[in-house]
């Protein structure tokens, strides 16, 4: 059985390690900058907290990063080192230089690197996936993607919404699109983006980024921190030249729970809505199942490092776009561009 | 040593779904297809990658952990009766049969054989509906006033509109999901229930009942409505729904179990369509089925199950027939209705 060991465990690291447990693995643990954090983390999850990243890297044989996105790197680079296969969080790092760094690195040493683009691995999304690629919507035109919600609360997400260390919401929210879509629709040859990353609004950002890809199909792509509270919103819209495909968390939940007594006052009397699905269709399961068992049979992962890289190529292009108020050629990308 | 299934009739288009299934649980075998439509069993054969058995009796000498019939509901007590001596277990296709007198025959001969005889009622199995069941369970509504439902369709055509196979048509055909569910969320019975059934109303000339409204009180003191009519048209982007409300005195919780849609618009196939990315919850029947056989333990929905489900069907046609409210339980004085 594959040893598994996580570096992180915020919000990604506890729910991979979940999922780790109903699968045929050992989690052998935790290694967090805050040692109490691995601790606790053990304690509800299984194995135990290292003291060390060496300590963790030198007992297992697959390594888990769901750390801040700065230092993917580093930990990418040491796990590889030691021969370890490596499953790194969305997004790959926070610039190309990084990121390229990482894919020179694990294909040097030999080990296998799978970009946990988790999207991918959405039942409607890869439904829609297949559902354009059987033909029924003939050729594709234009794409539209929602992925949104209300400003994180400071005091647990800092680092991301530091635009140094995160990227702000198209490295956060916007990227899962953009894999998505660079999966469907193929390379990308422009991008224009409009935004409130670089504005004086506080506690929101949000931005709307436009796609042309290279065999012409157009996209529009939104990513917000700035709805309000409880709407965290994803939608999928595809249109081709003989159909359209359309589907939008708001209206596909399949129930609803209205109380008229709730622990928040404000809360009362609003309906929340649930979308429940059996655990063996989890996202999150199908993801971490899928690269065990690419692992174990040698097949390629469906996400590459390129993927993860390309990926990257196209946020940091909407960000200078961000920047320039012009549009921009990921190709133009430099390591220079952050 | 692996598990081995026996499936006898595709009649119902369930069995389809049922044997994908089968085929996606490792160390399970489907030993064998047995239907009384030749053709019809060797096509399925050839999709499964099994045999076929034109003598039900060859497949049943197999040595069978477990027998699916998904036959037309009549002969339902026929095909249980022969495998009932010859297997440990039997998932049989709901409404379980087509009269009281039938079901109640099933449940004796599998218990004479002590066989196992679980009620195929999907729906208990849909992440949505088990979710509303926890909820219901930590009593997140307080006492409850009332459960309006509905399970729509379309006219389904076939064997299913011709009453000496199916012993009705959208009554008996779509009261039994929701009132198994209902029993199920409160452990209850239903007391009484008051039908308006309509007879060609929504497919003229159809010859059954195609839509019906049913009016039902619980022993909770709760009550409930639920619409099984075949009311969807061809052009409707899904086959149907199932979709549940219960009112609380702690508020209301709704379900659409099947509302997890794309919705997808194509010039190629020339209608709208809803295609659904929620969970199989026809997956979870047949491996709740397999974990029986494997454990050796009760089913989760038995024999018993599905009669009290037929039940309320059967008092719903009776109420229609008479105008007046029917009480339950109705018993044996109903077989042979």
């Amino acid at each position: 059985m594959r040893r598994v060991g996580i570096v992180g465990a915020g919000l990604t690291g506890t729910l991979h390690a979940g999922h780790w447990a109903r699968l045929p693995v050992e989690l052998v643990g935790f290694f967090t900058r805050t040692p109490k954090r691995a601790q606790v983390a053990a304690e509800r999850y299984g194995g135990r907290a290292f003291p060390s990243l060496p300590a963790l890297l030198e007992t297992v044989d697959i390594v888990d990063v769901c750390t801040p996105t700065p230092t993917h790197r580093d930990i990418v680079l040491a796990a590889a080192s030691t021969d370890a296969d490596i499953i790194c969080e969305k997004p790959m790092a926070r610039n190309l230089r990084d990121a390229e760094a990482m894919v020179r690195g694990c294909r040097e040493a030999g080990v296998r690197l799978f970009m946990a683009h988790v999207v991918r691995f959405f039942p409607e999304y890869s439904r829609a996936k297949s559902i354009l690629d059987s033909g029924q919507l003939g050729r594709p035109g234009v794409v539209r993607t929602v992925r949104g919600g209300n400003y994180p609360a400071p005091d647990t997400m800092n680092w991301y919404i530091d635009f140094e260390q995160g990227g702000g919401v198209i490295l956060d929210m916007v990227i899962h699109d953009i894999d998505y879509v660079r999966w469907c629709f193929g390379e990308v040859t422009r991008v224009f983006a409009r935004g409130l990353t670089f504005s004086d609004a506080q506690d929101a950002d949000h931005v709307l980024v436009t796609l042309r890809f290279e065999n012409g199909t157009l996209g529009h792509l939104e990513g917000s921190w700035a709805f309000p509270p409880g709407n965290f919103r994803t939608r999928l819209e595809i249109a081709g030249d003989q159909g359209l495909l359309e589907v939008d968390n708001l209206n596909t939940g399949p129930m609803s729970v209205t109380l008229k007594q709730e622990a928040s006052a404000r809360a009362a009397g609003v309906p929340v809505p649930e979308s429940p699905m059996a655990p063996r269709d989890d996202p999150y399961y199908l993801e971490l199942a899928h690269c065990l068992h690419c692992l174990e049979t040698g097949q390629d992962f469906l996400v590459s490092p390129e993927d993860g890289v390309e990926a990257l190529r196209i946020a940091v292009a909407a960000i200078r776009s961000l920047r320039t108020g012009q549009p921009v050629a990921p190709a133009d990308i430099t390591n220079a561009d952050i | 040593m692996s598990i081995r299934i026996g499936m006898l009739s595709f009649a119902h288009m369930h069995a389809h779904s049922y044997a994908t299934c089968l085929g996606k649980i490792a160390d399970v075998e489907i030993a064998g297809i047995w239907d009384d439509n030749a053709e019809r069993g060797m096509s399925m054969a050839g999709t499964f990658n099994t045999r076929y058995f034109e003598d039900m009796e060859d497949l049943l000498d197999g040595k069978l952990d477990g027998v699916v019939i998904c036959s037309e509901n009549a002969n339902h007590r026929r095909l249980t009766e022969r495998a009932a001596p010859r297997t440990r277990h039997i998932l049989c296709e709901k409404p379980l049969a087509s009269t009281y007198a039938d079901a109640q025959a099933m449940i004796d001969a599998c218990a004479a054989q002590d066989t196992k005889l679980q009620t195929a009622f999907p729906v208990r199995f849909s992440p949505p509906v088990q979710r509303l069941k926890t909820l219901l369970d930590e009593n997140a509504l307080g006492r409850i006033y009332s459960v309006k439902a509905t399970n729509h369709g379309r006219m389904p055509g076939g064997w299913f509109i011709d009453k000496s196979l199916s012993g009705g048509g959208a009554v008996i055909d779509h009261t039994v999901h929701v009132i198994d569910l209902v029993r199920w969320f409160w452990d209850t019975e239903v007391t009484e229930v008051y039908a308006e059934v309509g007879f060609g109303l929504l497919h003229p000339d159809l010859g059954i009942d195609d839509a019906g409204l049913l009016s039902f009180a619980l022993a909770t003191g709760a009550y409930g409505t639920l619409d099984t009519s075949w009311s969807r048209p061809n052009s409707y982007p899904t086959w149907g729904d199932v979709k549940i409300e219960v009112l609380g005195e702690g508020g209301i919780i709704r379900v659409d179990a099947f509302k997890q849609n794309l919705a997808v618009y194509s010039d190629r196939v020339g209608k709208g369509q809803w295609l659904n990315w929620g969970s199989n919850m026809d997956m979870g029947l047949i491996q709740d089925f397999v974990d029986m056989i494997a454990l050796d333990r009760e089913p989760f929905i038995t024999g018993h199950d599905g009669l009290k489900a037929l039940e309320v069907a059967l008092a719903a046609y009776q109420s229609a027939a008479t105008g007046s409210p029917v009480a339950l339980p109705l018993g044996d004085r109903e077989g042979a209705r």
